[in-house]
C-alpha cells in the first residue's frame, strides 16, 4: 500500500476530476464517482490492495 | 395436536398436467407400520429420515443403493406441495451426476430441458450473455451443465426407484410430533391416520424443510436474517414458446423497473418470477387478473397462456451453527436456508444427502467408526457457509438498499453496457457448484484436487466398451476407490491386493488404450479424461461421493495413514 505520493501530476488530476463533475447535479455527480471508483478498482485488481484502499479511506476522518 | 386428516388416496403413478388447475400429483398409500400392527422392532432403527422432499428422498435412495435399511417418514401422501407448486426447477451438473449414480438420470434427461444460454437485461438493453458450453469446468462430465425440470418429477422418480431397490420403509401420512434424545438413541412420536406410535432410531435425519420443528426440539443455535425482498412466482404455459434460454432482467420496464426471471421447465411450462415492492400485498400480486396484466405487459396482448401455478414468495437467510445435534442430523433446508438465486437450495441439499449417505452406510455396516459422521458437519457446514454468503451477495445486488447501494448498482449497469470488466460485478446469481472442502479432517491435502469432486468422466472397460466413473462408484458402494494410474511392478500389485483385504477400499488400475492389464480390476482411460480430471496423479483415493480424499505418486509410508484418515479410522 503506497501512501507516499505516486501522482506524476497531482494538480492536473485534481483539476480533471473537478472538471468532470462541473455542471452535474448531486445525483449525477454521485453516479460519476461510483463509476469512477469501479473503473479504478478494476485497474488495481488485487484483492488485498483493494481491501487496504477501503480501509485507508475509512480511517482518514 | 390432532391427527392429520387426509382422504384415503388411490395409488396413482402419473403426473398429469391439468391446464389452469396445475398438476395432479401422484399419491402414495398409507400402510400400517409394524408399531401399530403390534410387532414393534426389538432394536432401534439404524436410520430414520424425516421428510420426503428432494433431500430426504435422495438420501433414502442412496442408502437403498448401498443396501442400508432405513425408515422415511413423510407427513403428506404425495411429492411436491399440495397445490402443485413446482418449487425447485434448476439442477446442476453435480446433482445430475448424483441422480445418474442413483439410476434416475435418464428419466430426468428425457423429461427435462437442457439449457446453456443465459441473457441479462437492464431496461431495454442486453447487458451480457453467457453460454455454458464455453465453460471448461463442465466439459469432462457425462452430464450437461444444467437441466431444468419441476422438482416433484425428480421426487417422484426417486420414490419409484426406492421402491424398486428395496431396503427403505416409506411411511406416508406419518407426522413426527415429538423428539427426545437419549445417549444411544432418539425417540420420535409419530401421528398417522390409524393412530400414534413411538419409534427409536440410532440416527435421525431431519429433512423436513425450512419450517422444521426439530430446530426447537433440539434447541439448535443458528443465525437467521429475514429479508424484505418480495416476489411473485408464476408458472405458465404459452401457446407459442419463448426461446430456450434463461433471461433475467435486473430492471424490467414491464415490471416497474424491478427484477424479472424467465426460465423454462418440462411440459413447456415457464417459470416467471416477478420482483415486487417490499410492501406489496401478497394476495393482490398473486391474483389471476393482476398476473395476467403483468404477463400482457411482458409478452404482449396476444400472448396466450395457461396459468399453472401462481404464488407470492419471500425468503430468509439462515445457517445453523452445527449440523449435528446429538444423534440428529440436519440437511437441506433444515441446515441452511438461502435465497433462490443461483440454485443453491435444492442442489446443495442433494449434495448434503450424497455426503451423508456413504458415511452412514460405512458406520452402520461397521466399516468405519462413528467418528466418520462428524465429517458431515465439517464438510457440509463449510459448504453451507459459502452458499449462504454467496447468495447473500446476490440478494444485496438484486434488492439494494435505497441510497448508496442502489447508486453503485446503477453504476455497474451503466458500465457493464460499455465495458466487459463491469459485467463481473453484475450479480444475478452465481450458479451452484460442487462445493470444495478446504479443511476436512478426512482429506489429506497434498494436491490441489484433494477435497474437490471429480466429474463423472467417460472411461472404457478393458474390452473397449463404454463406461463412466459412476459405474466404478456404484460398484465400490460404501468403500473407497483407489485408482492406480499406469503400469506398476509386482511388489506394488501385491501390496494393493493386500490393502483390499485390510481396509474398506477397492483398487482399480487405470490404463491407456494399449498398456497391458496387470491388476485384477482394470479400466481404460482411452482419452485421458480421468487422469486430467484427477490432476494427472500416480494414484488417487476417491470416496463414494466422488470427492478426492488423497492423491500421490508412490505407495510410500504416508499412504496407509491417508487411507485411515479418509475413513476416520485413526
Amino acid at each position: 500500500m503506497n501512501m507516499a505520493p505516486n501522482f506524476k501530476d497531482a494538480d492536473g488530476f485534481y483539476e480533471q476530476l473537478l472538471d468532470a463533475h462541473a455542471g452535474l447535479d448531486e445525483r449525477a455527480s454521485a453516479l460519476l464517482n461510483a463509476k469512477l471508483i469501479l473503473v479504478m478498482a478494476n485497474q488495481i485488481g488485487d484483492p488485498a490492495l483493494l481491501t487496504a484502499c477501503i480501509a485507508a479511506a475509512k480511517a482518514a476522518d | 395436536m390432532t391427527a392429520p386428516a387426509y382422504q384415503d388416496p388411490a395409488y396413482t403413478n402419473g403426473y398429469e398436467f391439468t391446464g389452469g388447475a396445475g398438476y395432479a400429483l401422484p399419491t402414495y398409500p398409507f400402510k400400517t407400520p409394524p408399531e401399530l400392527a403390534g410387532v414393534s422392532p426389538e432394536k432401534p432403527y439404524d436410520v430414520v429420515i424425516v421428510g420426503g422432499g428432494i433431500t430426504g428422498l435422495t438420501l433414502a435412495c442412496s442408502l437403498a443403493q448401498l443396501g442400508v435399511s432405513a425408515v422415511l417418514l413423510d407427513e403428506d401422501n404425495t411429492v411436491g406441495v399440495k397445490g402443485a407448486s413446482s418449487r425447485g426447477i434448476c439442477y446442476t451438473q453435480r446433482s445430475l451426476e448424483i441422480f445418474d449414480k442413483l439410476g434416475i438420470y435418464d428419466r430426468i434427461k428425457a423429461k427435462g430441458v437442457e439449457w446453456h444460454v443465459g441473457r441479462t437485461f437492464a431496461g431495454n438493453d442486453e447487458i451480457y450473455n453467457f453460454n455454458l458450453r464455453d465453460r471448461d469446468d463442465f466439459k469432462w462430465s457425462q452430464q450437461p451443465a444444467f437441466i431444468n425440470i419441476q422438482q416433484f418429477y425428480i421426487e417422484g422418480y426417486l420414490v419409484e426407484r426406492i421402491a424398486a431397490l428395496g431396503h427403505i420403509d416409506l411411511r406416508w401420512q406419518s407426522r413426527v410430533t415429538g423428539c427426545a434424545q437419549g445417549a444411544d438413541q432418539v425417540t420420535l412420536d409419530v401421528e398417522t391416520p390409524e393412530g400414534a406410535y413411538t419409534l427409536q432410531a440410532r440416527h435421525v435425519i431431519d429433512a423436513t424443510g425450512s419450517n422444521t420443528p426439530f430446530h426447537k426440539w433440539c434447541a439448535v443455535p443458528m443465525t437467521s436474517i429475514k429479508r424484505d425482498d418480495r416476489w411473485c412466482i408464476a408458472d405458465v404455459r404459452f401457446k407459442e414458446q419463448p426461446p430456450t434460454e434463461r433471461h433475467t432482467w435486473i430492471e424490467a420496464p414491464f415490471n416497474d423497473n424491478r427484477a424479472v426471471w424467465q426460465h423454462l421447465m418440462a411440459d413447456d411450462v415457464w417459470r416467471i418470477d416477478y420482483q415486487m415492492a417490499p410492501d406489496a400485498d401478497p394476495a393482490y400480486v398473486s391474483r389471476e387478473d393482476v398476473l395476467r396484466e403483468r404477463l400482457r405487459r411482458q409478452f404482449g396482448t396476444d400472448a396466450d397462456c395457461d396459468i399453472v401455478w401462481v404464488g407470492p414468495y419471500s425468503y430468509r437467510s439462515q445457517l445453523l451453527d452445527h449440523l449435528i445435534v446429538g444423534r440428529v442430523f440436519f440437511m437441506g433446508d433444515t441446515a441452511k436456508v438461502v435465497s433462490p438465486f443461483g440454485a443453491r437450495g435444492g442442489n446443495t441439499g442433494i449434495a448434503d444427502a450424497d455426503n451423508l449417505a456413504w458415511k452412514l452406510a460405512a458406520v452402520v455396516k461397521r466399516h468405519a467408526p462413528d467418528g466418520l459422521l462428524q465429517s458431515f458437519n465439517d464438510e457440509r457446514h463449510e459448504a453451507a457457509t459459502v452458499n449462504v454468503a454467496v447468495t447473500a451477495r446476490t440478494t444485496r445486488y438484486l434488492r439494494p438498499a435505497d441510497g448508496v447501494e442502489r447508486l453503485f448498482r446503477d453504476a455497474t449497469i451503466r458500465l457493464a453496457k460499455h465495458y466487459p470488466f463491469a459485467r463481473a460485478l453484475v450479480n444475478t446469481g452465481r450458479m451452484a457448484e460442487a462445493n470444495p472442502y478446504t479443511r476436512s479432517p478426512i482429506c489429506s491435502y497434498q494436491s490441489p484436487q484433494v477435497g474437490k469432486s471429480v466429474q463423472n468422466v467417460a472411461i472404457n472397460w478393458v474390452d473397449g466398451s463404454p463406461a463412466q466413473l459412476n459405474d466404478l462408484l456404484r460398484w465400490t458402494a460404501d468403500h473407497l476407490l483407489l485408482l492406480w494410474f499406469g503400469p506398476t511392478n509386482q511388489a506394488t500389485l501385491q501390496k494393493l491386493k493386500q490393502l483390499t483385504e485390510l481396509a474398506p477400499v477397492r483398487v482399480v488400475q487405470v490404463l491407456d488404450r494399449s498398456q497391458p492389464a496387470q491388476a485384477r480390476e482394470t479400466v481404460r482411460d482411452s482419452h485421458g479424461h480421468l487422469a486430467a480430471a484427477c490432476g494427472h496423479p500416480g494414484w488417487v483415493l476417491l470416496r463414494p461421493d466422488s470427492y478426492m480424499s488423497a492423491s500421490g505418486t508412490r505407495l510410500d509410508a504416508g499412504f496407509l495413514k491417508q487411507l485411515s484418515t479418509a475413513m476416520a479410522l485413526s
